[in-house]
């Protein structure tokens, strides 16, 4: 599964760079020189990166990068179920900004994240909500009069 | 001049400049503590503040809240894997590992150490500075400013796996974060690139949507994962111990401190490379300062030594920063160049009057960068125990506050709903890239360095053809770069000469 994942990511990229440099090249000289310097030993690199990773032999030593790695203590099907979990709140989070505006959001998605995903009690999930909220509105509408733009609803309510 | 210095002391310690700068600190810290918000808007925000202010008090409420904002932003970073300023991502890949080792204590107290030794560098830095920045700044043009930003891509070498694929990966995401930065509008001629027909992309990808998503949203995922608090299992780690020990960790490894400050200051003073560069360009070098592949390792999995660097880089740019903005008026920073209009509201001209006629002025900036970042470490560390006690807490608990700071930051970039669009894109990118081993500060290294990169670029081909390969500075810069590439596999060879590729 990891190695398919490594492939597709490849594929990605390869997109990625071939999409810049067939975009790049009808460019003028002046706007194209710079992202095609870059997109062309880009798509080189992951070109051979995807060659390594059909025919290659498996990576011995991955050589000491500097970067995290995940938790491999949970099992990979509960990890996979709690990753689309979370990436659904995400999503659902920004769903709600679009719908009904980012000041809405704030308090509903406190509660909703509390009540169902963390299964808080009913008292500690509203009192958590409403000191959330209140900070949020002191802090980012009072007094740094941040515009937060209006959700579809408002606008279809003509608010 | 010693004689300035003194009435500088003076001038921010007079109850009034020294009020203020406590309620600056204060604005700082939370500000400090808040993803995307960073100094710069801040100080945006403040400057109708300062009309009534006479300067020494005007410089030392935004000073010292800028100079704040700079320190605490370290401790999201360590406690939540969220930069607490957009650009100060590069303390999050050691610093989280730290918290998740059960080490926060350990980590928020050197990052703090490391800060106040930065600003203090920093200070002494512009102190010093002062009366020979002038032939220093002029040194360099732009084909030193483009080999300098080139260094700092070069580090990419420090950032990736030691062998050859680890190499193919990590300049592989160098190139990506440099393709990325050229999105939007072309500097010099205007036309659009790679903007989707999207307007939004037309000012180019913000760095604060991408660097919170490609950094905070994995490790979020990653805590929601393992369903424990941030510390996992591990038992609670005597706090007060911990902390101590970050303060101890910042002299055991002064000389690092020393030099990744000394990088801080250096970029600093260069106009337009900013925060983020000396941050990553200090963790480049904490990296290679690494005695041994097994040593190496440890970075990125919570070593200490990456808190270090970035946290004193972080600051110590605050002082240089400030040279070319006060000797010849050209910002540092976006934040400097907010500052820059603070100068003008006071009736102050940046320039040789800066460094004679208001040399006490000047130097009252000096001592405010050193007064509140000492007020600051000693203030926060007597809070650090409690901040650490946080990892902790449940992550069920954690994460939708953490996720609201996420969005809320990046909401500010532009206030534009497509802001949490690209965060969560980039959240995705990151976590994939972590999943299947492709590193993600080189990516963050290019995106940063992009625009400069080819800004100087074009300038130095418009301006000298290419004769400007044959300047003096600009072939000991080459040669720096080279070593900066060469270095560590010549420190490794037996790692990457026997790496199984």
């Amino acid at each position: 599964m990891k190695t398919k994942g490594r492939i597709y990511f490849c594929v990605f990229l390869i997109c990625i760079a071939g999409f810049a440099v067939f975009s790049a090249s009808r460019w003028s000289f002046k706007t194209g020189f710079f992202p095609l310097a870059v997109a062309i030993p880009l798509l080189v690199l992951v070109l051979c990166q995807f060659y390594f990773e059909l025919f290659g032999a498996p990576e011995v030593s991955k050589g000491p990068a500097v970067e995290a790695e995940f938790t491999d203590e949970v099992a990979p099907e509960i990890a996979r179920r709690r990753v689309i979990t979370v990436f659904s709140w995400i999503a659902g989070f920004i769903f709600f900004v679009y719908v009904v505006g980012f000041p809405l959001t704030v308090p509903l998605f406190i509660f909703f994240y509390l009540k169902f995903q963390s299964e808080v009690g009913w008292l500690p999930t509203f009192v958590a909500t409403a000191i959330t909220w209140g900070c949020f509105y002191a802090l980012f509408q009072r007094l740094v009069h941040l515009q937060f733009e209006p959700g579809v609803i408002q606008i279809w309510l003509g608010l | 001049m010693f004689d300035a210095f003194i009435d500088g002391l003076f001038l921010v310690l007079q109850w009034k400049a020294f009020s203020l700068m406590l309620v600056g600190m204060g604005l700082g810290f939370c500000v400090g503590l808040l993803p995307g918000i960073g100094g710069a808007a801040t100080l945006a925000l403040m400057i109708p503040f300062v009309f009534t202010m006479s300067p020494p008090e005007a410089f030392a409420f935004l000073l010292g809240m800028h100079s704040v904002a700079a320190t605490t932003g370290d401790i999201t970073s360590i406690l939540f894997g969220v930069p607490g300023e957009g650009l100060s991502a590069a303390t999050v890949v050691d610093g989280y590992p730290m918290a998740k080792n059960g080490e926060a204590g350990r980590a928020l107290g050197a990052a703090l150490m490391s800060s106040l030794v930065g600003a203090l560098i920093g200070a002494i830095a512009l102190a010093l500075a002062i009366p020979i920045v002038r032939p220093l700044v002029l040194t360099f043009g732009s084909p030193e400013l483009f080999l300098l930003s080139m260094i700092g891509i070069a580090c990419i070498t420090s950032l990736s796996g030691l062998n050859l694929r680890g190499q193919i990966r990590g300049f592989a995401m160098g190139l990506l974060g440099l393709l990325l930065s050229t999105i939007g509008q072309e500097r010099q001629s205007g036309s659009l690139r790679f903007d989707m027909g999207m307007m939004y992309l037309w000012e180019g990808l913000d760095l604060v949507p991408v660097l919170v998503g490609v950094f905070a949203i994995p490790e979020l995922v990653d805590l929601a994962v393992r369903g424990t608090s941030i510390a996992g299992e591990r038992p609670a780690e005597n706090l007060n111990r911990g902390v101590m020990e970050g303060i101890k960790d910042t002299f055991r490894h002064f000389w690092l401190v020393f030099r990744c400050s000394a990088v801080g200051v250096f970029v600093g003073i260069m106009p337009g490379a900013g925060g983020g560069v000396a941050q990553w360009m200090a963790y480049a070098h904490a990296v290679q300062s690494a005695k041994g592949a097994k040593d190496r390792e440890r970075f990125g999995k919570g070593d200490v030594r990456g808190v270090l660097g970035p946290g004193a880089a972080n600051n110590s740019k605050e002082g240089g920063d400030l040279v070319p903005t006060i000797a010849f008026g050209v910002p540092g920073s976006g934040a400097m160049a907010i500052l820059l209009g603070g100068f003008m509201i006071m009736g102050l001209v940046p320039g040789p009057d800066m460094l004679s006629k208001h040399l006490a002025v000047t130097y009252s900036m000096v001592w405010t960068l050193v007064i509140a970042n000492i007020i600051t470490v000693v203030l926060s560390l007597a809070v650090l125990n409690q901040l650490a006690k946080v990892t902790y807490i449940r992550g069920g608990l954690i994460i939708p506050f953490v996720l609201l700071l996420v969005f809320v930051g990046s909401y500010t970039a532009n206030g534009h709903l497509a802001d949490l669009v690209v965060t969560f894109c980039f959240g995705v990118l990151g976590y994939l890239m972590v999943l299947w081993g492709w590193p993600r500060p080189p990516l963050v290294l290019g995106l940063v360095l992009g625009k400069l990169v080819e800004t100087y670029l074009f300038i130095s081909v418009a301006r000298y053809g290419f004769a400007w390969l044959g300047h003096p500075l600009v072939v000991v810069l080459i040669v720096l770069m080279l070593v900066v590439i060469i270095y560590p596999f010549v420190r490794e060879k037996p790692a990457w000469a026997g790496g199984g590729d």
